[in-house]
């Protein structure tokens, strides 16, 4: 069967109405309905894997075609975001089931945001593209609104950060429509290749900063780490695993395809074989490394660390993808994929705890292991991939970026992100030690495991990573084809990973869990043979003579890395938050003193108007002598 | 084929045995400083068969139990990684980074096990441990960048073919050697970077709560580290060997310093470790990276 792009992109839609529709019947009926419209997706897509369809119109407006198509770039995503959304859709329904109305909005808001993540994704003209980028940033910020309690200031946040993006995206478009006559993708590649250097540069800049506010790349980060930790689970899936990568999508897409880097090293000087912008756009992803795990290290939050690592995860990906070899854009791509995944893994078990406890501050948590295994498990291969340690996903795109960095002979940025992988292992110990270590609390003697439909969206998840990170040729196949698409050689892999080529040493992955799998075989059975181990109660413990009871316990959980806090706090004054901080404090004094002029008199009022007649009219007059 | 099965299946034996030697002669050497007699050589065999063949075991739960295993089987996976004097081992699917991130396996087996016990002297001590690794990493990075960047491959096998005939990078690249020698002590935990265990502070931090057969299982594994640590700066620094004699006599070179520098420190803060760490052996590193870069190959 054949599928029409627009009926792709309205699919998400038709589901949201009719769900909402049918809310009025029942919940459960509309849980149905929403459940069935996000698998639909999954029917339609297949027909377009790695199919290039350009311009299908589909509206005529001011004389402008919206066009909509599809490339392997935006169906690998396309398929990765469905994924994502369906299983956020699963946790959706336990997380709204009991808010009522509240829910049902929340239903009809996700399935549109599928929508109009499609639209982006889609598009094939910039207008088209803004429509839908602009909606999704809407949906999102009435999505958060529904969180925890300081929803309502991570809203703000947003919002106004996804403005300042937009405003800098509508402004190159603007810029764009004028100078080219023409909105499509094609037709704007074609004026750029000819564009004065000018142009090419404010337009690539105003688009990146729209694309890389949307990516929480530093210093546009400052809205991520509330508006993740504050938004309900479900979205915050959302918005680490597609909402990001959307931005991340952008990027690639314009950087590659629309602008070229042809173009760049044509216009601009070199540095070090790379063209200007495209160096800076490097240190900048290492920058957002480094900062992020270094602050993830400290929370006490674990969303909040969760959200300070995706920070520091899309400064790998921008970092890959900005190299701009073969081996640094297939491994920023594979991050996208893979981070995706293990991102949503850790946020779908966070959920789950919360769901179960009613808390996500880590020093109220511990001891979960023997209640929550699954969830354990499905951490436990998280945060495996989180730290790019083999045989799990996240390794494999690290260790390509880290090659490209090798072959780029950028020793410094290589030791910055090696060091972001090493400070990656502290966040998700923490996290890690702080819900399912430790001491089990009193008041969680009773917790569950989460529902076993609940549970779904976490395995699969962590099955996926795990497949994934043993067999990297799966995910490689599309990546390849995608670096085909952007005007690279792609990389050569084969199922079990990478063979020997130029700037890459082999990697196999299988080889390395199955020599780890017998090393553990071979321990596991020295220790089997041994006699049985006694189990003892958790605060059975020794704590230098002195006896641990359940009044005094000692778990080690708030502050966890307290001392390396003292280590960083010497830098925390120079905090892009602060800059921020004092800018909306010179903003508030300047609109303290403005707001002065209305002193509720009328004769002030007429005077102001007075006085500003005779300004505009010495402007009007002067203007005219003068020019 | 059968005799590459048959090094596979030994060297993590040779490993554990060569482990055991270091750990013992360290032993001797440190009671001699002191002027003790000190125990026997093969002290630490000794140890782990006593302690294997303890009849009462005590666990805190399932993670706790599979702790010193996938410690074990970590250590095993690593040793199969470095390369020995003649034997590519494993490397043709798993260069130096891929090591890196292989070692770090075992360490994390063992944090979560201890996370498990529940005693809050094993979550200090691995929250130490973890601090103190950020600590170390960077000068061992840079360092190992520098050998990436002179030789252009990050192949383990080829650092050791392309050092032979005492073309060693202590020679060559005496700055980066340090840097990295420095780095790898830390990573043993020697005085004053004994953070991690500091028995009057934290009662041996994640070991605290194990004995018998786990604590048994997790000798094995430090033993065969020992055999990894001075491996890898032996590959990097020292040349590797030209067999598998004088591989292991460097090894016990190494020990050897180490332990002269080890029984007169007193102990570092957490903290104060990790400045040390990110000024002097960081700074060292950084001109030698600065020495390779510039001046070329």
């Amino acid at each position: 069967m054949n599928f029409s792009l627009l009926m792709i992109l309205l699919t998400p839609f038709f589901g949201g109405l009719l769900a909402y529709a049918a809310s009025a019947l029942h919940k459960s009926v509309r849980n149905i309905f929403f459940l069935i419209f996000m698998l639909i997706p999954f029917v339609e897509l297949p027909v377009y894997l790695n199919k290039t369809v350009d311009n299908f119109y589909y509206l005529t407006i001011l004389g402008q075609n919206l066009s909509l198509g599809i490339n392997p770039l935006s169906s690998m995503m396309l398929l990765l975001f469905t994924l994502i959304f369906f299983l956020s859709s699963i946790f959706m329904m336990f997380e709204f089931n009991d808010r009522g109305e509240e829910g049902d909005l929340a239903v009809l808001e996700l399935s549109f945001l599928e929508g109009a993540v499609f639209g982006v994704l889609l598009a094939r003209d910039i207008l088209t593209f803004f429509i839908f980028f602009e909606l999704m940033a809407v949906l999102v910020f009435f999505l958060v609104g529904k969180g925890y309690k300081e929803a309502h200031t991570a809203q703000m946040k947003y919002i106004t950060w996804a403005l300042i993006g937009a405003n800098s995206m509508l402004a190159a478009i603007v810029l764009l429509l004028f100078k080219a006559g023409n909105i499509g993708y094609t037709e704007i590649a074609g004026y750029l290749s000819t564009a004065p250097t000018s142009i090419v540069l404010v337009t690539f800049i105003l688009f990146a900063i729209g694309f890389l506010i949307e990516a929480s790349i530093m210093p546009f980060h400052v809205w991520t780490p509330i508006t993740y930790a504050e938004a309900p689970d479900s979205v915050s899936v959302v918005l680490a695993s597609v909402v990001k990568k959307v931005g991340l999508y952008l990027f690639a897409l314009f950087a590659f395809s629309l602008f070229g880097l042809n173009l760049f090293s044509k216009l601009l000087p070199q540095v070090l074989n790379n063209s200007l912008v495209m160096y800076i756009l490097q240190w900048i992803g290492a920058l957002t490394i480094i900062i992020g795990t270094f602050i993830a290290i400290v929370q006490e939050d674990a969303k909040k660390i969760l959200a300070w690592s995706s920070v520091a995860q899309s400064g790998y990906i921008l970092l890959g993808l900005s190299l701009g070899t073969p081996l640094g854009v297939a491994g920023g791509l594979l991050h996208i994929i893979n981070h995706s995944i293990f991102k949503g893994l850790l946020f779908f078990v966070v959920g789950g705890v919360i769901y179960r406890t009613g808390t996500k501050n880590l020093p109220e948590l511990g001891g979960l292991i023997k209640k929550m295994p699954v969830s354990f498990i499905s951490m436990l291969l998280g945060i495996i991939a989180v730290a790019g340690i083999p045989p799990l996903n996240g390794f494999n795109s690290k260790y390509l970026i880290y090659e490209a960095l090798i072959q780029k002979n950028e020793p410094i940025l290589l030791t910055i992100a090696l060091l972001g992988g090493t400070g990656s292992f502290m966040y998700v110990y923490r996290l890690i030690h702080s819900i399912f270590l430790g001491q089990l609390h009193e008041e969680h003697e009773s917790v569950r495991e989460v529902p076993l439909i609940m549970q779904i969206p976490m395995i699969v998840l962590a099955l996926l990573a795990l497949l994934f990170g043993v067999l990297p040729g799966i995910p490689m196949y599309f990546v390849s084809k995608v670096e085909a698409f952007l005007g690279l050689d792609p990389i050569k892999y084969n199922l079990t990973g990478f063979p020997e080529q130029p700037g890459l040493h082999a990697g196999n992955v299988p080889v390395i869990s199955i020599t780890f799998v017998a090393g553990l075989v071979v321990a596991g059975l020295l220790f089997y043979l041994l006699p049985r181990a006694r189990k003892v109660h958790q605060l059975d413990n020794y704590y230098a003579g002195e006896v641990l009871t359940k009044d005094v316990k000692y778990n080690y959980s708030f502050g966890f890395y307290s001392f390396f806090d003292d280590i960083i706090a010497p830098f925390n004054k120079w905090s892009v938050e602060s800059v921020y901080e004092s800018f909306v404090g010179f903003i508030k004094t300047a609109g303290d003193y403005l707001r002065r002029v209305y002193t509720g008199n009328l004769e002030t009022y007429v005077s102001f108007g007075v006085i500003l007649l005779v300004i505009f009219s010495l402007i009007y007059i002067l203007g005219g002598i003068l020019w | 084929m059968v005799k590459e099965i048959l090094t596979l299946i030994f060297t993590p034996i040779l490993a554990f045995f060569v482990g055991i030697f270091l750990l013992g002669f360290k032993r001797k050497m440190v009671a001699r400083i002191h002027r003790r007699y000190g125990p026997p050589l093969h002290q630490p065999l000794l140890d782990i068969i006593k302690l294997l063949s303890k009849k009462e075991n005590i666990s805190h739960g399932v993670m706790f139990d599979l702790g010193p295993v996938m410690y074990v089987g970590a250590a095993i996976l690593t040793v199969l990684f470095l390369p020995i004097p003649g034997f590519k081992q494993l490397t043709p699917f798993g260069d130096l980074i891929a090591f890196l991130y292989i070692m770090v396996i075992g360490s994390l087996g063992m944090a979560l096990g201890a996370g498990e016990s529940g005693n809050p002297n094993a979550s200090i001590g691995i929250a130490r441990a973890l601090t103190l690794m950020l600590g170390y990493e960077l000068p061992l990075i840079i360092a190992g960048n520098t050998l990436v960047i002179k030789y252009g491959t990050t192949d383990l096998y080829k650092f050791m073919t392309l050092q032979s005939g005492f073309h060693w990078n202590l020679f060559l690249l005496p700055l980066t050697a340090i840097a990295g020698f420095i780095a790898t002590y830390g990573a043993m935990g020697e005085h004053p970077f004994d953070v991690v265990v500091a028995p009057q502070e934290v009662a041996t931090g994640p070991m605290v709560e194990y004995g018998g057969k786990h604590l048994g299982l997790l000798m094995i594994g430090m033993a065969i580290s020992t055999y990894i640590e001075t491996g890898f700066f032996v590959i990097l620094f020292l040349g590797g060997g030209a067999n598998i004699l004088t591989f292991i006599l460097k090894q016990l070179g190494v020990i050897i310093v180490m332990t002269l520098f080890d029984t007169v420190f007193p102990r570092f803060r957490i903290e104060n470790a990790v400045r040390y760490f990110w000024r002097w052996p960081t700074l060292i590193a950084l001109v030698g990276l600065l020495i390779v870069y510039i001046g070329g190959k």
